[in-house]
């Protein structure tokens, strides 16, 4: 057991190692940049005022709030959509409810580019190009499919008297799925929504591809475009944002790791 | 009023399936997903699809040119240079970000304060590519971190430009994204270690078997379906690499590091060849569907089996 945790420890420490160089040169002032080696910390006063540098260089003020609201909401509709869908194969026992799933799950499998080109110029005809509206609506999209996949198979593990008491009780279906499948399925769907919501505010290629005033753009893109903006003399600035913007997620994942795997566990794939 | 059952529906003679007296609400709770997924992914998939046989630049009406796109594609070294890296990144990812996870799973199972000790790994997993793509073009840079750090050890290869020469970079960045990827594969893992059932583990340890003879005999072939998941999970997602490469070298230089997936944004948003794009956007959705279908089929079929 001790050697075990000799292995894991070393190779934890060398798993941080990247993360020790992004806090010890995100603290470094610009002008002490050169003055001090890349492996030495810098003043830690320094890290402050880079964020702030980052925060305003990299126009992150005005996308945070527009990612927030896509990690938020598209990732909560998703896991309600997918629930919905996975109440309607199980506990409905909708016909061919397995070819339903199927069709559903499998738009997860081709990949995000063969769906750019159509989404940009669609977005654009239908006035949804840039808009708040229009991302919401593709990360919710996004999301569905793994969303009922995993609740698929939650609801699979609920036995059908559930439902059926509920129905001598006199429910109706709707209130069925809104005050007794959803309420039991909450770490389920929670873990479906921490991993949607680390997706979407982490995503690039569909913020690149989409949107394009500051305020609508995610702010990774943002991030992306400080890094290709400004060169060495600024490394340390691109480095605050890329903390910033990592802090969210990275607190986020962490804090409910647990929730996320007893969650997942008990959706079992 | 009585609630249908699958035993009553069994008692029933064949081919007399009874109503399902929630048809309607049935069809009503699916179709939201349906509608969805139809309208958001499939109708753009169809029209992509289309588009690859087209000359189209975005502007006017598309021009069929049947396979043109697909042989100038195979024409073209720049898109062989993006298959070879492709193929990499396929290989690597399985490699090392699935097998680290493993390993680390693997340690960490049934010990005393294992969640901290997954920590350090499940870090970068929660960070965006391209803030990893942000730290490693730092480390990496010509006399960056790692040089300095490799010239200090006087260990060979300090001079290296680890990003700017191919296929070196490739490599480098295969690495970067098992750095991410490695601590959600260990979770993973993790939870198919739990649901392995303690008795037949005691039991072959009670025979004498331990350690690696333990693992590769009882824990190894009982991880299979898990397994299946996380090689099928780390090719879909290698085949769709974009957002590392694109923070850390943008495909280039020149375009010695382009993937499959920027190969397609390039010659769309960046050239304006929509049908090119298409093309190798369908050619990456093939090979990407192919790969995947082994792992799909069966889980679909243990799950429904359940």
């Amino acid at each position: 057991m001790l050697a075990r945790k000799i292995v894991l420890g070393v190779l934890g420490l060398i798993w941080l190692v990247p993360v020790y160089l992004l806090l010890a040169n995100a603290s470094k002032l610009p002008a002490e940049f050169g003055s001090y080696g890349l492996w030495e910390p810098g003043t830690l006063g320094g890290l402050w005022q880079n964020m702030l540098d980052a925060w305003s260089r990299g126009k992150l003020n005005s996308g945070v709030l527009s990612t927030a609201i896509y990690a938020i909401v598209a990732p909560a509709i998703a896991v309600v959509v997918g629930a919905a869908a996975g109440f309607a194969i199980v506990a409905l026992r909708l016909r061919n409810g397995f070819f339903w799933l199927v069709v559903i799950f499998a738009a997860s499998i081709f990949p995000l580019q063969m769906i750019l080109m159509p989404l940009f110029v669609g977005y654009a005809q239908t006035g949804l190009f840039n808009t708040r509206l229009g991302m919401i609506l593709v990360y919710t999209v996004i999301a569905v499919p793994f969303s009922a996949f995993v609740m698929r198979n939650f609801f699979t593990g609920v036995a059908h008297h559930v439902f059926e008491a509920a129905v001598v009780d006199g429910a109706s279906t709707w209130r069925i799925f809104w005050r007794i499948y959803l309420p039991m399925a909450v770490p389920a769907l929670v873990a479906v929504f921490i991993l949607q919501a680390t997706f979407v505010w982490n995503d690039l290629l569909l913020g690149l591809t989409l949107t394009q005033s500051a305020e609508v753009r995610p702010i990774v893109t943002a991030l992306s475009a400080l890094q290709s903006t400004y060169g060495g003399s600024t490394m340390s600035t691109v480095l605050a944002g890329g903390l910033l913007v990592s802090l969210p997620t990275v607190v986020l994942f962490l804090a409910t790791q647990r929730i996320f795997t007893r969650g997942l566990s008990l959706g079992q794939f | 009023m009585s609630a249908p059952t699958a035993r009553r529906a069994e008692l029933l003679p064949r081919g007399k399936k009874p109503k399902n007296p929630y048809w309607v609400s049935s069809i009503g709770f699916v179709a939201p997903g349906v509608l969805l997924v139809a309208v958001v992914l499939y109708l753009p998939f169809i029209w992509t699809s289309w588009i690859s046989l087209n000359e189209y630049s975005g502007l006017g009406d598309p021009e069929f040119v049947g396979i043109e796109n697909f042989t100038a594609m195979f024409a073209d070294p720049g898109f062989l240079v993006s298959l070879r890296n492709t193929l990499f990144w396929v290989i690597g990812t399985i490699l090392l970000p699935v097998g680290l996870g493993l390993l680390i799973a693997v340690l960490s199972h049934g010990m005393r304060g294992a969640t901290w000790f997954r920590l350090p790994f499940l870090v970068p997993y929660a960070i965006s590519g391209v803030a990893v793509g942000v730290i490693w073009s730092f480390v990496l840079q010509t006399n960056g971190a790692l040089s300095q750090a490799m010239a200090f050890l006087h260990l060979p290869g300090a001079d290296l430009r680890w990003l700017l020469d191919g296929p070196l970079n490739t490599v480098m960045m295969i690495l970067a994204a098992s750095w991410q990827g490695a601590g959600v594969n260990a979770l993973l893992f993790g939870i198919g270690l739990q649901s392995i059932p303690k008795e037949p583990i005691e039991a072959a340890r009670v025979d004498g078997a331990s350690g690696f003879t333990l693992f590769r005999t009882m824990t190894w072939p009982m991880l299979a379906p898990l397994t299946t998941v996380v090689v099928g999970l780390a090719i879909v997602g290698s085949l769709k690499t974009f957002d590392v490469v694109w923070a850390m070298t943008q495909g280039g230089p020149g375009r010695v590091s382009e993937t499959l997936a920027l190969t397609m944004y390039k010659e769309t948003f960046v050239n304006n060849d929509y049908g090119l794009g298409a093309a190798v956007a369908l050619f990456l959705t093939v090979i990407t569907v192919l790969a995947s279908i082994l792992y799909l089929r069966r889980q679909l079929a243990d799950s429904r089996s359940m």
